[in-house]
């Protein structure tokens, strides 16, 4: 069945039966690997997207429900306002470890900013804490936000 | 007066008393609210409330039975997880031991292979085994006793059309007196109505049609409506919702504030057929079992026959429930409730990505949890269940699942999100501990 997204700000169409999750879309039809599988029960975090601006678990989202609808990969968060923040903090913080969790924490952090530009801890924990770090890199993931949030440089 | 007098007027007196004492605690039977004149099915002339519908009238007898064994969703409670369908083996856990369904494929041996025609009716409409033993009522024969004989054989047909399993169900675990089977048969004198279904002439005959359906096949008062001291059906409360299997049956009543009264044609022809309807939340566990496997199959005029049977139940109040459904809560986790931190952390961690801090989904519609019963509902008795056992909904553009986390986290992790999820999207907030979450976990079947 023929699918129409919006992706990137691009126009994409693709057969895929309904109830595909959005993630395998992304990644096997469309060849666009940064976003990650992880858990595949949206508890991770690692495949995180924008819908419409908010951050969604791709894994878990049937793209039937997506049509009509915004979405915004790791690919292209770079090219929003609080997405070149939160990359340009990341890379100055040298957030990474592995990385394998990485662009689901960048979008997390890119929705957070967008919906609260300067966010305190809690804000953080309710925005963050579905996102998992193996490599244990939430100190540096913090502070990356903190840095973006008020453009401070390291 | 003799001494042989006044031994048989007391005996007289005992029997009085003992006659109203089952009369007042039988209760009315499940048809008698609608209070019109009953027919003869063979005199009924307006419609046919039995059989199959107009599109399989003309299917094999197989083709007929199938279709009316989904509709009493014979499957469900005879089937364990995992396991070949119809195989039985499904633990029921009751207050006095553990019931196990029967294997109700056509192996001689171990499933009803040897049933004759009269055995079969026997069974299902007068709860008798083959060997003469007595059902107990987890069988609902005392709903399935309204089917019509050709309907019961036509079930009979389609299970004998079915591979034979050989499977034995593990023995009932009961304790005395509920192990002594002999005894259902006078729980079942007093308990079972015993009878065919019969038409009401005063009513539509889609609403007769509705009624044979929910009464007869989709037994919904086994679930809906409260049991009286005999574990019966308390038919003056019918439709007013009961715990069943550790989760809570709601209100399907016609009472405007906590039944069905305020939905609309559409949101029940939706949340039965698709097991969701807007901004009334998504069916699961037995609810969503009973969509999957009975209501989704059904013909659409026999959804909507129910529909119109469901609206004739009159009015039951909930008092335990709010009068309105909580509003959308705020769009940030600073406000709103704040009460129990913990419960925050798992609900940040665990839940906000897919439901949202607002209680709309970002996800799907199938995910909000404004406006369900399930958040508003002070007990948070689903909630647990679902965080527990988690949900899937199948829907025409595929499946939606929610993972089970009963294994993921602790009791008092549990009551403590459920609790945070009542007091943030519901109207009054749980105080679940994590005593009562062990206590739903031991209630579920299997």
């Amino acid at each position: 069945m023929a699918t129409t997204l919006t992706i990137n700000g691009q126009t994409k169409s693709f057969d895929a039966p309904p109830d595909m999750p959005l993630l395998w879309v992304l990644r096997d039809i469309l060849g666009m690997t940064g976003t990650k599988f992880g858990c595949g029960i949206a508890q991770c975090g690692a495949c995180t997207v924008h819908v419409d601006g908010k951050a969604v678990r791709s894994c878990v989202l049937p793209v039937s429900a997506v049509e009509n609808r915004t979405v915004t990969t790791i690919e292209h968060v770079g090219s929003t306002p609080a997405g070149a923040k939160v990359q340009k903090a990341w890379l100055e913080a040298e957030v990474i470890q592995c990385g394998y969790c990485q662009s689901g924490q960048i979008m997390a952090a890119a929705a957070l900013l967008a919906a609260t530009p300067n966010p305190d801890d809690s804000d953080i924990d309710a925005a963050m804490a579905g996102n998992i770090c193996r490599c244990g890199t939430y100190v540096r993931i913090r502070e990356a936000i903190k840095q973006a949030a008020n453009g401070r440089q390291s | 007066m003799s001494g042989k007098m006044r031994i048989l007027g007391s005996l007289v007196v005992i029997a009085i008393v003992a006659a109203l004492g089952v009369f007042i605690v039988r209760g009315p039977g499940p048809l008698d609210f609608a209070g019109g004149t009953k027919v003869a099915l063979a005199d009924y002339r307006a419609g046919k409330p039995t059989g199959v519908p107009a599109r399989l009238e003309k299917a094999s007898l197989v083709e007929r039975g199938e279709y009316l064994a989904k509709a009493a969703d014979c499957m469900v409670c005879h089937t364990k997880p995992g396991e070949k369908d119809y195989a039985g083996g499904l633990a029921f856990k009751l207050p006095f031991g553990t019931l196990y369904s029967t294997n109700i494929t056509p192996d001689k041996d171990t499933g009803i292979g040897n049933y004759t025609d009269q055995d079969f009716l026997n069974a299902v409409q007068h709860g008798k085994r083959r060997d003469g033993a007595r059902l107990y009522p987890a069988m609902p024969y005392t709903s399935y006793t309204f089917m019509t004989d050709e309907d019961v054989l036509a079930v009979k047909a389609y299970l004998f059309s079915l591979p034979a399993v050989r499977a034995k169900a593990p023995d009932n675990t009961l304790s005395f007196p509920f192990n002594q089977r002999w005894a259902m048969m006078f729980w079942s004198a007093v308990f079972s109505p015993d009878t065919r279904f019969t038409p009401d002439t005063s009513k539509s005959p889609e609403w007769n049609r509705g009624a044979y359906l929910a009464e007869a096949l989709a037994h919904c008062g086994e679930c809906h409506t409260p049991r009286n001291l005999g574990f019966a059906l308390d038919n003056r409360k019918k439709f007013a919702g009961a715990i069943t299997a550790g989760w809570r049956a709601f209100n399907i009543s016609s009472d405007k504030a906590t039944g069905l009264g305020s939905w609309s044609d559409q949101d029940l022809i939706s949340y039965l057929s698709l097991g969701h309807a807007p901004s009334h939340g998504s069916a699961s566990g037995p609810m969503g079992e009973a969509v999957d496997h009975s209501f989704s199959q059904f013909a659409p005029e026999d959804i909507s026959s129910i529909v119109a049977y469901l609206r004739s139940v009159p009015p039951q109040p909930s008092p335990d429930l709010p009068a309105t459904t909580a509003p959308v809560a705020p769009a940030s986790h600073r406000d709103g409730v704040t009460a129990d931190a913990r419960g925050k952390k798992v609900f940040a961690s665990a839940c906000a990505s897919c439901h949202g801090w607002s209680g709309e989904s970002p996800v799907s519609p199938m995910a909000t949890l404004t406006g369900t019963w399930a958040v508003n509902d002070p007990a948070a008795t689903n909630v647990a269940q679902i965080v527990i056992s988690g949900t899937k909904r199948h829907t025409p553009d595929g499946a939606l699942s929610m993972p089970a986390f009963g294994s993921a986290y602790t009791d008092d992790e549990i009551a403590a999100v459920a609790n945070y999820v009542t007091a943030r999207f519901g109207a009054k907030g749980s105080k679940l501990t994590a005593k009562d979450v062990a206590e739903l976990r031991e209630q579920t079947a299997e």
